[in-house]
């Protein structure tokens, strides 16, 4: 039984879903109507009405419970959605501990739900001022409420305000200083109408993850580009493809001057499984070798020993990945369950682990499950 | 008001919840898959048998916290 009961499992991505009252309890009264907030919209007859947030009056219904992908705009609001129709510990600290231990899963790091899993919902906001007070607020429930119901179960991650590299700077310091431990950030910032890793705009965000020492986790899906072959294919065709955007994020860092200038960045692709990490790096050093001459790319280090230097990956259920795992490196490889979504095997994801992992060597399970999170993230055991 | 959503912007979105309906069905599901052991167990393996039915109150005291919360 190669994951033993001593061993703690830590998800390197779950979510939560904001409370109705985050923002209101925490922005100065002259925000509190413009701020994020829950409002009632009707739902068909009999129905009680939905709850979907409204940021400076535009409505946004996903805290749902349905994914709303492949419907038409007129169809979404008709769906998501009541908190009291999901099960609490998607917005209860005390219940997602409760059921952490029913799913035999010790530790977790949440991305945010209404913000985006980059935090870039405040992108749209009109007035900077609040959607930087909006930033900081989601970090100190994260920090000062979230997490601090369970400090070593629970593991702060915090989110930027992307507009704004000096302010996004400031924050990850304020953040750093009350106990965060890693930054979400857009897989890709182009999409999103920001700088992309091939300027130098971001050096000094990279800068102060390194002086923190915090991981930069890229999501996939945050840079708002989802995989899309035909407007007429079904979402099969980009749920199937949802890791070529961590490919993507990949190759585009290991080509940009980003990891030559920060040596001690640290990246997690998040979500993007990693069983196409051994073929990508095949491809992109054979990309080096024979084209690096008359382009803008870095002419002494390959990329592969970039990627082993700086990148790490998680799954839930990637055997050909686990297969394969002396490719990618062994202390590469985090777990992760992705609760509260329906996609997550809760509450048996330990059992499911087991599972995949049993062909694995213990030592070698116990770096997947545990320490290589404790040490890319600082948590100490 | 702009009642249409930004939700093509959206992380596409992969906000599908359990829902506490589902849950349930989860939880009963794994105290069907727990039953069948605890009755083969019978009184044998006392460890084993405790750590069973510790998990099997969990379950049920989950179930009923999604019903009454």
């Amino acid at each position: 039984m190669p994951l033993q009961p001593w061993m703690k499992l830590l998800s390197t991505d779950d979510h939560l879903i904001e409370p109705p009252t985050l923002w209101s309890d925490r922005l100065p009264a002259k925000y509190r109507e413009s701020g994020p907030r829950i409002v009632e919209q009707p739902r068909k007859e009999g129905s009680a009405p939905a709850e979907v947030w409204s940021y400076e009056g535009r409505i946004y219904p996903y805290i749902g419970l349905n994914a709303v992908a492949g419907k038409k705009p007129e169809e979404f609001g008709m769906e998501p959605t009541r908190y009291d129709e999901m099960i609490p510990g998607c917005y209860d600290p005390k219940a997602r501990i409760r059921d952490m231990d029913l799913d035999g899963v010790w530790g977790a790091l949440s991305f945010p739900s209404f913000p985006r899993f980059a935090g870039t919902v405040f992108l749209e906001g009109e007035d900077r001022e609040l959607a930087r007070l909006c930033v900081q607020a989601w970090n100190d429930f994260v920090l000062d409420e979230w997490c601090a119901t369970a400090p070593d179960r629970l593991i702060p991650l915090v989110i930027l305000p992307v507009w704004d590299v000096r302010e996004c700077v400031a924050e990850i310091h304020r953040t750093a200083d009350k106990g965060a431990k890693a930054v979400a950030f857009p897989e890709n910032p182009v999409p999103l109408g920001l700088p992309s890793f091939h300027t130098d705009h971001w050096d000094p965000v990279f800068s102060a993850v390194e002086e923190t020492d915090m991981p930069l986790c890229l999501h996939f899906g945050t840079s708002g580009n989802a995989p899309k072959t035909a407007p007429e294919a079904p979402f099969a065709v980009t749920i199937s493809l949802f890791g070529c955007n961590s490919m993507y994020s990949t190759a585009d860092l290991l080509f940009s001057p980003v990891f030559h200038k920060h040596p001690k960045l640290k990246v997690g692709l998040s979500e993007g499984g990693i069983g196409w990490m051994p073929y990508l790096l095949e491809r992109i050093d054979l990309t080096w070798e024979r084209h690096r001459f008359y382009q803008n790319v870095n002419q002494e280090v390959r990329p592969s020993e970039l990627f082993y230097k700086h990148i790490h990956g998680c799954f839930i259920d990637d055997r050909f990945g686990v297969k394969v795992r002396h490719e990618i490196g062994v202390d590469h490889i985090t777990w992760e369950c992705d609760y509260p979504h329906s996609d997550s095997y809760w509450p048996k994801s330990r059992a499911y682990a087991e599972e995949v992992l049993a062909n694995v060597p213990d030592d070698e399970v116990h770096k997947i499950v545990e320490l290589n999170t404790r040490r890319l993230y600082n948590l100490p055991a | 008001m702009n009642r249409l959503p930004e939700s093509e912007r959206s992380d596409w979105t992969d906000l599908d919840l359990l829902t506490r309906e589902e849950a349930s069905s989860r939880l009963k599901e794994e105290i069907a898959g727990i039953e069948p052991r605890l009755a083969e167990l019978g009184d044998a393996h006392p460890a084993e048998r405790e750590l069973l039915e510790s998990r099997r109150r969990a379950l049920r005291e989950a179930i009923d916290g999604l019903a009454g919360s």
